[in-house]
């Protein structure tokens, strides 16, 4: 964008503002003058009692007045302003985008929901008083759902980022099970920090007792794990200097909290980054084109309303990708249930529809549209992804 | 060991990673979006423009006014006494001192509006492949100050702002004069509205807005309501009459609500006093409000998050199994989206069921036995840790890794 375009035209306007003000203030000295030095005159002849003639002053001062002409003077540098201000306006129209609702469907968008996301997405960041005060404000009390659970992760987070694992192990101690069959082994990185940090601040008969207690349970499923800590009560005190110092790196830390969001939002069934962040992060990406395409078809609004699928793609980042969608390269269908991707014996994949329609109904065998291969349909088979 | 020892705090290595972390950094290819987006910030640069704008009129305007009003205070009756032409023209002195001294006011907060539009240039030049990810944080946090404000939702909007010191970046002051007049027809009164309309007498009449004329309406049938026949006739040759050319139509029917009164059973004026009339007017008036400091009609936040909607919905979004990563997991997502159309890809998009990773030529797509598809990287992983053996994790079929066939996703 011609963002120095703009700020040439902007710093314009401020001269030229700032040009319009000393004016005003000097036509305003101007007068101000004039009719100060026509006050001195009536008080002075005033003072000398002597019979002055009030109305030649008054009328000198109205003449003067007019040949200042300060009416005309504060249009003149209006003027050259105003031009400035209409030509910046036009600019911003002209470089961006001055109406981005033009993709907006006038549907039922219901703003509880919407204020319910909003406050979900402050509590999950951390931020309770804000989510608190816009509930408060919407007067919808009742979408606090999410605040306890997330008030939790913070406590756990907080006390993880002064070195306190206590909080952090209690809820890995309470969702086992379920971690175990999300195949995390955040326990065991748990209680290894808390080794390490025993190692290096604590006695050994600490971190021996340590690991006897609570690293033995993992033994059976991640020997060389314990085995190397073990090792590492050679070297308690001096750890840093030990062939294990890689063990004392604070990214473990930073790692772990990490790790230890992650594993708590999937436990709450929940994504790891704010559903909300997504979304407009992708709105973001998505609206140019899609303003592109209202543009298209501003002259049809039923159509545009009507429509089920957009009829162009948007392209969004990988990060935006969450499922697998198979388009045909022959028909550029979409893969469905019933039109499903199906992998021919050369490894090209067709539709089912496509290859149905090159075999003519599985009547006769057909050659691959990508390489010379001839197929037939008994050889294809249907592909899951 | 009874209880767990509790690590000694050492700050030094404490970094405050936020716990929910903002998308790794985008690739380069982004920077192209990234100018896209950046078009669509006109709202951004409007409305402290807007502001800006109608401080230097409004400045310009007293100035006039008060300079006009010495000039014309000047005049050579000869028949005034000398005392009283001193006293005049003393008056006329002070008077432009006070202007002096309300043009310096005037200028100071003209330059503070400059300096936030200037403010807004800079932040929008300041996005770059570096700091990509706070941007777009910070630009979340605009659009949802932004919500906050067209809601009147305006203690957590500051708290936002200045929690997250982007004040100058959002709109806080320019809603503190919608608020006024938002209260003040909550409680059933206009004239504040009024004030508003005379104050934007000219721009409003340049957009043709009816506005005012429908809070005349309001208040005649007030009148009506009070049961005060005579002073809503009298009202309404005052003010209701002067858009009659334009307006006639309304004009007769609310002349008509005189014959029927206020507790009139017949519809089509019965709803001419019911209290909905008055959020009609809140609605009307911060449809104009929006359009007169060149901002959209609907919030930020609704424009994003349906586009954002619009593009991330696929058929696949509300099958059971659909991914919590994907916001249209959730259900207040789906809601949303109900009405939206569903995005079309022009080309396949594959995502391996395991890692969750985009299947590309790099980490291409590999076949099992059954048909079931997972992306080479998983695979492979998978077999070096069972010597060799793959198990779907869809099906439960065991297979090895040397009965895999590659596929050609063009
Ligand atoms: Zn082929």
């Amino acid at each position: 964008m011609e963002l120095d375009i703009i700020k040439d035209a902007f710093d314009r306007i401020s001269k030229k503002q700032k040009l319009s003000s000393s004016k005003s203030q000097e036509v305003i000295d101007l007068v101000g003058l004039e009719v100060e030095q026509a006050l001195g005159k009536i008080q002075s002849a005033h003072d000398l009692a002597s019979p002055v003639d009030q109305k030649s002053i008054l009328t000198d001062l109205k003449l003067k007045l007019n040949a200042i002409g300060p009416l005309h003077q504060l249009e003149g540098s209006q003027k050259e302003l105003n031009i400035n201000l209409s030509k910046y306006q036009k600019l911003l129209e002209k470089f961006l985008n001055p109406d981005i609702s033009k993709a907006y469907r006038n549907v039922d968008f219901d703003f509880h929901i919407v204020n319910q996301i909003v406050a979900a997405h402050f509590y999950r960041q951390g931020l309770f008083d804000l989510g608190d005060s816009l509930l408060n404000e919407a007067g919808e009390p009742e979408a606090t759902a999410l605040k306890s659970q997330f008030l939790d992760l913070h406590q756990i987070i907080g006390a993880a980022r002064v070195r306190n694992l206590e909080p952090a192990l209690k809820w890995a101690c309470t969702n086992r099970e379920k971690l175990k069959q999300n195949s995390s082994n955040l326990e065991l990185k748990l209680h290894r920090l808390q080794f390490v940090e025993i190692l290096q601040k604590g006695t050994r008969t600490d971190a021996l007792n340590y690991a006897r207690a609570y690293l033995t349970p993992f033994a059976s499923l991640h020997m060389d794990e314990i085995q190397k800590l073990m090792a590492c009560l050679l070297w308690a005190g001096r750890l840093d200097s030990s062939p294990y110092h890689e063990m004392t790196s604070p990214t473990h830390w930073d790692n772990l909290t990490e790790e230890l969001t992650q594993e708590f939002c999937s436990l709450l069934g929940q994504s790891y980054v704010s559903p909300l962040s997504v979304a407009i992060a992708a709105g973001v990406e998505g609206l140019p084109t899609l303003l592109k395409l209202a543009n298209v078809m501003s002259a049809k609004k039923q159509e545009w309303l009507a429509m089920k699928q957009l009829p162009v793609p948007v392209e969004l980042g990988k990060e935006f990708q969450f499922h697998s969608i198979f388009v045909c390269p022959v028909s550029r269908d979409q893969g469905s249930e019933e039109n499903p991707p199906m992998l021919m014996p050369c490894l090209h994949v067709l539709c089912k529809q496509s290859i149905m329609k090159l075999s003519k109904s599985s009547t006769r065998t057909f050659k691959c549209p990508y390489c010379p291969a001839e197929v037939s349909v008994a050889q294809c088979r249907q592909l899951y992804f | 060991m009874d209880s767990l020892p509790n690590g000694t705090a050492t700050t030094a290595t404490a970094t405050p990673a936020a716990p929910t972390a903002p998308a790794p950094a985008p690739p380069s290819s982004r920077l192209g979006h990234l100018g896209e987006s950046l078009k669509l910030e006109h709202q951004f640069l409007r409305v402290p423009f807007e502001h800006y704008k109608k401080t230097i009129r409004a400045n310009h305007r007293v100035v006039e006014k008060e300079v006009s009003a010495v000039i014309c205070g000047v005049s050579d009756d000869s028949d005034v006494s000398n005392d009283d032409a001193v006293h005049h023209l003393s008056s006329l002195v002070s008077r432009l001192q006070g202007l002096k001294r309300k043009l310096e006011e005037g200028s100071r907060t003209e330059n503070l509006q400059a300096q936030r539009c200037r403010a807004r240039l800079d932040h929008l030049e300041s996005a770059d492949a570096e700091n990509l990810s706070d941007w777009n944080n910070m630009r979340l946090k605009r659009i949802l100050v932004d919500y906050m404000l067209r809601m009147s939702y305006y203690d957590t909007a500051a708290k936002l702002a200045e929690s997250s010191n982007i004040q100058d970046l959002v709109d806080i002051d320019v809603f503190q004069e919608a608020k006024k007049v938002i209260d003040a027809l909550q409680n059933k009164e206009v004239a504040p509205a009024l004030v508003w309309c005379a104050d934007n007498k000219s721009r409003l009449k340049k957009s043709k807005s009816k506005f005012e004329f429908q809070l005349r309406l309001q208040e005649f049938i007030e009148l009506v309501r009070a049961e005060n026949n005579l002073r809503a006739i009298t009202y309404a040759r005052k003010y209701l009459a002067p858009w009659g050319a334009s307006h006639m139509k309304e004009l007769q029917r609310v002349m008509a609500t005189l014959a029927f009164r206020s507790n009139t059973e017949c519809t089509t004026y019965k709803v001419l006093f019911e209290s909905k009339q008055w959020d009609f007017l809140v609605d009307q008036f911060k449809q104009e409000f929006c359009k007169l400091y060149g901002m959209t009609l609907e919030p930020l936040l609704n424009i994003y998050l349906q586009a954002g909607l619009s593009a991330l919905k696929t058929p696949y979004c509300y099958e059971d199994d659909c991914t919590k990563e994907d916001p249209l997991s959730q259900e207040s997502f789906r809601k949303l989206a109900l009405p939206l159309p569903y995005s079309k890809q022009h080309h396949s998009k594959l995502v391996c069921y395991i890692t969750k990773e985009l299947m590309d030529t790099e980490n291409p797509p590999q076949v099992l036995p059954n048909g079931y598809v997972y992306s080479a990287k998983a695979l492979e992983e998978m077999a070096k840790k069972n010597n060799g053996k793959i198990t779907c994790p869809r099906t439960g079929l065991v297979c090895n890794y040397s009965e895999l066939v590659k596929a050609y996703i063009s």
